[in-house]
C-alpha cells in the first residue's frame, strides 16, 4: 500500500474493489491487526488494530478470503467454538443458523457442505456476538446466482441492522447491487471512490444504441446525429449504432417514434460500474488523482 | 486457563477422535507392531535384549512409539494443513489469545498420547503381561519429557512445513528410521557399530533408553534422560515463538 487514504463511515456498506493484486487483502489485513502497517495511522472504530487487538477483534466480524474450518468439525461445533468468545454459541448461534438457512445442518461435517452452504455458514461466524464491522472478502466467490442473492439479501438484512460492513469483491454486480459507496484501488493507492452510479458517471458515462433499419427514412438519421448528447453514429449495412451519453436513450427511442420506425432489435447497452472499473485500471497512464474529474 | 483455550482443546479433541491418522498412526500401528514383533522374539530373557523377556523389552519400548507417532506424524500433518487451508488465519482473526492454539496442541498430543499409552498396555497386558517397573519416578518422568519434546516438536515441523502433504513426508521420513533405530526394531546390540552410532543420538533412541532402562532395571537412563530434556527444552522454546496466532 502507498499512500492509502480510507475512511469507511459507521453503518454504510463500502465496496472496496481493483484489480488482483492491487492491495485489497493487504488493507483488510491491515484493519483486522493481522498485518502491522510500515507507517501511517490507521484506527478502526476508534482503535488501533495492532495496539488494542484484543479490544478491537470481538468488535469485529471477519469472512478472510481463502481462509477455511478443519474438514470434520460439524458445523454446531464451528458456533460453539467461534462463538463462545461472546457467548453467543448458543441461543445467538441456533438463532443466526436458521436465519442462513443452516438450522438442519448442525450436525454436518463442514467437507459435507456445500459451497454456499459454506460461505453462509462463514457469514454466520462472522456475525456471531453482533460485531460493529463485519468484514467480508470475497464471501459470494464461487457461489450460484441463487446462493449469491441470498447472501446479499443476508447482507442488506445485517446493514438494516446497523452494521457497517466493508465489502472486498472482484463482483462488481455485487458491489453495484449491496454498496452505498465503493473504493477503487490500484497499485496500492486509491484511484476513486463514491457512489456506484457515481463512479460510472466518471468514468464510463457512455452509452449505446443500436438497432437494425434496412431501409431508413430520409433524414431519421441526420436528426438523430443531431440529438442532445449523441457522440457519433455509426452504420453498417442495415445496423445503426448511435454513441453518446445516457439521455441518448431517451432521446433516440422518441425520435424513432415520431418517425415511426421502431425497428424490432433495438438494444441499449447502459454503461455498468465493471465498465468504470476497466476504465480506471486500464488509465495506468494517467495519474491516479482522479477523484472529483469528470470525462 | 481462558476459555478461548478450553474450546479449542475441546473441539481438537473431538476432531482427532475424528482424523484417521490418528486412529491409524498413533492408536493402530504401536499396538500391532508391538504384537508381532513381541511375538516374534518369544519370552525367553536374552543376551541380545540385556538378559530380558523380549517381549517385555518390546512392551517397554513402545509407549515411546506412540510419542513419537504424535509428534512426528500427527501434529505435523494437522497444524500444516490448518495453516495450509487458512484455520490459523481464522482463528486470529476471531480473537482467540496468541497463545491458545499452541497450548491447545500440547494439551491435545499429551492427552493423546497419554489415551493411546494406556490403551497398548491394556492389550499388552493380557497377551504378554506387563514387565515390573523398577523405577516408577524415572519412567514417569522420561514418559513426560518425551511427550511434551516431541509433541513440541510436532508443533515446530507443522508451523515450518508449507503443506500438510510435505508435513507428512517428512513426519514418514523422520518417524520410520527413527522407529525402527531407535524403538522398535532390533535391540541395539545386535546392529552393526556404525548402525548403532547413527542410533544412538536420536531423539528417539534418547527417549526409549530414557524409558526402558529404568523400567526393566537395566540402567538408570540417566544420561540419555539429561540429554533428551535439553532438546525437550531447546525445542519448546522455539516452538512456542513459532505456533503463535
Amino acid at each position: 500500500m502507498d499512500g492509502l487514504d480510507l475512511a469507511v463511515p459507521a453503518g454504510e456498506i463500502v465496496g472496496l474493489i481493483g484489480a488482483n493484486g492491487a492491495g485489497k487483502t493487504t488493507t483488510v489485513e491491515c484493519i483486522q491487526g493481522l498485518r502491522k502497517p510500515d507507517a501511517g495511522v490507521l484506527r478502526v472504530l476508534g482503535l488501533d488494530p495492532v495496539t488494542q487487538a484484543a479490544q478491537l477483534r470481538p468488535l469485529i466480524g471477519s469472512q478472510l478470503q481463502d481462509s477455511g474450518l478443519p474438514d470434520r468439525l460439524r458445523v454446531s461445533e464451528a458456533v460453539t467454538l467461534f462463538g463462545g468468545r461472546h457467548g453467543a454459541g448458543g441461543q445467538e448461534g441456533a438463532s443466526l443458523l436458521e436465519q442462513f438457512g443452516l438450522g438442519s445442518r448442525g450436525r454436518a461435517a463442514f467437507a459435507s457442505l456445500s459451497g454456499g452452504e459454506r460461505q453462509r455458514l462463514f457469514l454466520v461466524l462472522a456475525l456471531l456476538g453482533r460485531p460493529r464491522l463485519v468484514i467480508l472478502d470475497e464471501l459470494t466467490q464461487n457461489l450460484d446466482p441463487a446462493a449469491r442473492r441470498s447472501v446479499w439479501a443476508a447482507i442488506r438484512q445485517l446493514n438494516a441492522d446497523g452494521t457497517t460492513v466493508l465489502l472486498v469483491t472482484h463482483e462488481m454486480d455485487e458491489a453495484e447491487e449491496l454498496c452505498s459507496r465503493v473504493i477503487v484501488m490500484r497499485d496500492g493507492r486509491v484511484v476513486d471512490s463514491g457512489a456506484p452510479a457515481d463512479l460510472v458517471d466518471r468514468h464510463a458515462a457512455l452509452a449505446t444504441v443500436r438497432f437494425s433499419l434496412p431501409d431508413p427514412p430520409a433524414g431519421l438519421l441526420d436528426q438523430v446525429r443531431r440529438l442532445d448528447g449523441v457522440l457519433g453514429v455509426d452504420r453498417l449495412g442495415p445496423r445503426v449504432t448511435v454513441r453518446g451519453d445516457r439521455r441518448i436513450i431517451a432521446h433516440v427511442g422518441a425520435a424513432l417514434v415520431r418517425w415511426d420506425s421502431v425497428p424490432w432489435d433495438l438494444n441499449v447497452q447502459v454503461p455498468t460500474l465493471e465498465d468504470a472499473m476497466l476504465d480506471l485500471l486500464a488509465a495506468e497512464s494517467r495519474p491516479v488523482e482522479l477523484a472529483g474529474a469528470v470525462r | 486457563m481462558s476459555g478461548a483455550t478450553a474450546r479449542l482443546i475441546r473441539a481438537e479433541l473431538a476432531l482427532m477422535r475424528r482424523d484417521p491418522l490418528v486412529l491409524t498412526f498413533v492408536v493402530a500401528f504401536p499396538i500391532v507392531t508391538m504384537l508381532i514383533i513381541g511375538g516374534a522374539f518369544g519370552t525367553t530373557p536374552d543376551r541380545a535384549f540385556d538378559y530380558t523377556n523380549p517381549a517385555h523389552w518390546y512392551v517397554a519400548s513402545y509407549l515411546t512409539v506412540v510419542i513419537a507417532a504424535t509428534g512426528l506424524v500427527m501434529l505435523p500433518v494437522h497444524l500444516a494443513s490448518y495453516r495450509e487451508r487458512g484455520v490459523l488465519r481464522r482463528f486470529a482473526v476471531a480473537g482467540f489469545p496468541r497463545w491458545s492454539f499452541a497450548i491447545a496442541e500440547l494439551v491435545v498430543g499429551l492427552i493423546v498420547t497419554a489415551v493411546s499409552c494406556v490403551l497398548l498396555l491394556v492389550v499388552a497386558l493380557p497377551v504378554y503381561g506387563l514387565p515390573p517397573m523398577h523405577s516408577l519416578w524415572r519412567v514417569g518422568l522420561a514418559l513426560a519429557v518425551g511427550a511434551v519434546g516431541f509433541v513440541a516438536l510436532g508443533v515446530l515441523l507443522g508451523s515450518v512445513l508449507p503443506s500438510a502433504r510435505s508435513a507428512q513426508a517428512v513426519g514418514l521420513l523422520l518417524f520410520f528410521p527413527s522407529f525402527l533405530l531407535g524403538a522398535g526394531g532390533p535391540p541395539p546390540h545386535v546392529m552393526g557399530a556404525a548402525v548403532r552410532t547413527i542410533a544412538g543420538p536420536l531423539p528417539l533412541t534418547l527417549l526409549t533408553n530414557a524409558v526402558r532402562s529404568p523400567w526393566l532395571g537395566i540402567g538408570s537412563g540417566g544420561a540419555s534422560l539429561l540429554a533428551l530434556a535439553g532438546l525437550t527444552v531447546l525445542v519448546t522454546v522455539v516452538a512456542a515463538r513459532r505456533a503463535v496466532l
